[in-house]
């Protein structure tokens, strides 16, 4: 069944755009149409991981009312091996286009809303996409709450830092809950290699302490830090550890598996 | 037999007469006595109610009343819906759902329309520019 799949977290450097860049190309390396979206209008760098050719319309224009979501998409298919297709719908990175949409009121976060929610008949229903995910801002920004309302699941990256754990855990139980959304936690860049292999012992240890279940355990891998967001890690590195976590994340999600 | 039929429809088309007058009366009452209650003091409302065009954004979604962000947040996806079609997607009985949607038209968030017998519940998002 298709999905609208948003990536968010309490603190920006979780790792939400990696996760959001590979889980998007794992879906389409087991043969999905998948397209990710740059929501962080305020930080886009989706443009520069993907390193699109410069596009003519931005997923702002789309926001904005100004065109249609077909003009925006940009075919990333060719990048990756299998039958899948993988598409990017882009933030405008331009410092102009930051400021206006900093600026934004309520009613135009509510058009904007109702411009994401169209989303699923326009690309899931009309255009066959299996899966859209949402690359959204850290923190509570209104396009991360659209993204979050918008979205049939919602996968919170975290790390073991003691700033983000107490975030995450007032915004899964103050936001998240309020929504009803289903939700699944990624930790992010943990450093005890020993956590990864008591599975079982740290799902139940997630459960209590986030009240949401665990979609997966990512150690620091030094080898994704000297990429420098240089390539998508799940294509180039098919044999490594992360590339079998991320698919391990895609399976769960696709097989509806998350409880 | 022509006859027939029509003694027949005669009471029908009286009682979804007297079905359809009942259910205006309800939307009326429903409106008389929310503002009762924004009369008696409840701040919130009050300043929504002097919004006729209030936004249904995400914050304002945060900030309400459970049983009514589960009413908002499915109209918002439905983005024009019966009471019945709230009802179907939120599990709870259409009556709920009809004074749970004409509370959120008096509070300025929705807009109301007749359509026959069936009322239409909507986002207007043309005048919330």
């Amino acid at each position: 069944m298709s999905k609208i799949i948003a990536v968010h977290s309490y603190k920006g450097g979780t790792g939400k755009t990696s996760l959001s860049v590979n889980l998007s190309a794992t879906f389409a390396k087991m043969g999905k149409k998948v397209c990710i979206f740059d929501l962080d209008f305020r930080a886009p760098s989706l443009f520069a991981i993907l390193k699109t050719p410069n596009a003519d319309h931005w997923l702002n224009d789309y926001l904005n009312n100004t065109c249609e979501i077909d003009k925006t998409l940009i075919d990333l298919s060719s990048r990756l091996s299998g039958n899948g297709k993988f598409y990017a719908c882009l933030a405008n990175p331009s410092t102009e286009a930051i400021r206006d949409m900093s600026s934004k009121d309520r009613k135009w976060e509510m058009r904007a809303l109702g411009r994401l929610l169209a989303l699923r008949e326009t690309m899931l229903r009309d255009q066959k996409f299996d899966y859209l995910v949402f690359d959204t801002s850290p923190g509570l920004q209104y396009s991360s709450i659209n993204a979050i309302v918008a979205a049939d699941f919602v996968t919170v990256a975290t790390t073991g830092d003691r700033s983000d754990v107490d975030g995450t855990k007032r915004m899964l139980a103050e936001l998240y809950n309020l929504f009803e959304k289903k939700t699944g936690l990624v930790l992010n860049k943990v450093l005890d290699p020993s956590a990864t292999a008591k599975k079982t012992e740290m799902q139940n240890k997630i459960k209590i302490d986030y009240q949401v279940p665990l979609l997966g355990m990512v150690p620091c891998f030094c080898e994704i830090l000297r990429a420098e967001g240089n390539l998508i890690f799940v294509q180039d590195k098919p044999d490594h550890p992360f590339t079998k976590i991320v698919a391990e994340m895609a399976r769960k999600i696709d097989n509806d598996e998350v409880n | 037999m022509i006859r027939n039929e029509l003694s027949n429809k005669k009471p029908l088309n009286i009682l979804e007469k007297i079905e359809e007058s009942l259910e205006k009366l309800n939307d009326k009452m429903e409106i008389m006595i929310e503002i009762q209650k924004n009369g008696n003091g409840n701040n919130n409302q009050k300043a929504a109610l002097s919004l006729p065009d209030a936004s249904l954004d995400v914050m304002t979604l945060l900030s309400m009343p459970d049983h009514l962000r589960k009413t908002a947040m499915t109209i918002c996806r439905c983005n024009r819906a019966t009471a019945e079609e709230i009802s179907e997607h939120t599990t709870r009985a259409r009556a709920v759902e009809s004074a749970y949607l004409n509370q959120l038209v008096i509070m300025g968030y929705l807009k109301k329309e007749r359509k026959g017998r069936k009322a239409y519940f909507f986002i207007d998002k043309e005048t919330q520019s």
